[in-house]
């Protein structure tokens, strides 16, 4: 224990057990928050999340994140995002090529490993963060671009709120 | 004599032994800095939507009279749409004002029409172009989520055994259809 030696001899220690108290209700509190989340995402940095009272956990890790900037797919920068839009250059009767390109690419993996597993190919999901500011033209470029490449049922990422 | 000498040596390191919780207390704040800088503070959820899709294969079921339901998102108003597939087509339009009231309107109609039709559990929802993504995930939830005091909605949820009861309690219309994400 910690403790003052002076000349007088006196003993003065310091009282930790608060501390250690404090200490052990934030890690239990830590360690079961840390073990209940299946999956353990930060989102892009910049990248603001509309708010929900969905109930509904995150259970895959974002396929597609639409920052205020840039367009990612598994983390792979594809595009960019200039004034709130896709510059027409990157874009594709609507779609956005690069984000097509990327998510074919997911298609044809998703379906080798279906067949090896001796199942049928089935239509995919993705889940996709997407800055709040956002107007739903762009939403619908990306989900235009995936629906080209057979992704079919999307999960948004939201903030989870309560009511 | 000798017995007893040892004995009152023992009892004396006794009563000096003290814990030594310092490495425990080491452990504990490495553990505490570990967990608080990785620790996520956002609780993450999703909202799953669809998107039409058009295949070749031939329609087997056979045509009934169902309800569909339709949410229009404007800039300024949201649209509430009913028609039957088949005749009498019963035609209904409710309009709202895009601000947080209108919205719990719109939920409160759309749990009404829910409350008289159990069979209907998908909604179409449409929205234009400079609609922000955040009116469209609030919209999202007045559509799909169940809130306290609404009644709960049995629905058939094929192949999803023990999550039958959740997704009764969590939602209002489960599927939502993106009819706007069309070339």
């Amino acid at each position: 224990m910690a403790s003052v030696g002076s000349s007088n001899k006196e003993s003065v220690s310091l009282n930790i057990m608060p501390m250690m108290d404090v200490f052990s209700i934030l890690i239990t509190f830590l360690l079961i928050s840390y073990s209940s989340d299946p999956v353990m995402v930060d989102p892009k940095q910049g990248l603001e999340l509309p708010g929900s009272m969905t109930l509904v956990g995150l259970d895959e890790i974002p396929a597609i994140a639409v920052t205020k900037t840039e367009i990612f797919v598994n983390d792979n920068r594809v595009a960019d995002v200039v004034g709130g839009d896709v510059p027409e250059s990157q874009r594709s009767q609507g779609a956005i090529q690069s984000v097509y390109d990327e998510l074919i690419k997911l298609k044809e993996i998703n379906d080798r490993l279906a067949e090896a597993q001796g199942k049928k190919p089935k239509l995919g999901s993705l889940v996709m963060e997407m800055d709040k500011a956002h107007v739903f033209k762009l939403v619908k470029r990306v989900m235009i671009s995936a629906q080209q490449a057979e992704f079919v049922t999307f999960k948004l990422m939201v903030d989870k709120q309560s009511e | 004599m000798s017995v007893r000498k040892r004995k009152k040596r023992t009892t004396q390191e006794y009563e000096d032994a003290e814990l030594n919780i310092m490495p425990f207390i080491d452990v504990f704040s490495v553990l505490n800095t570990f967990l608080l800088t990785s620790a996520a503070f956002v609780t993450l959820g999703v909202i799953k939507v669809q998107i039409p899709f058009f295949t070749n294969s031939e329609d087997q079921s056979k045509p009934t009279r169902t309800l569909e339901v339709k949410v229009d998102a404007q800039k300024d108003q949201i649209v509430l749409d009913t028609s039957y597939s088949m005749a009498p087509v019963q035609a209904n339009k409710k309009t709202f004002p895009s601000d947080e009231r209108g919205i719990a309107s719109l939920h409160e109609a759309l749990v009404r029409i829910r409350t008289d039709s159990k069979d209907t559990d998908l909604v179409t929802f449409y929205t234009d172009d400079d609609v922000t993504y955040e009116q469209v995930v609030k919209i999202l939830d007045a559509i799909k989520l169940r809130k306290e005091n609404d009644p709960v909605f049995s629905i058939d949820q094929k192949g999803d055994g023990n999550n039958a009861e959740l997704i009764d309690r969590v939602f209002v219309f489960p599927k939502v259809v993106m009819g706007s994400v069309i070339l």
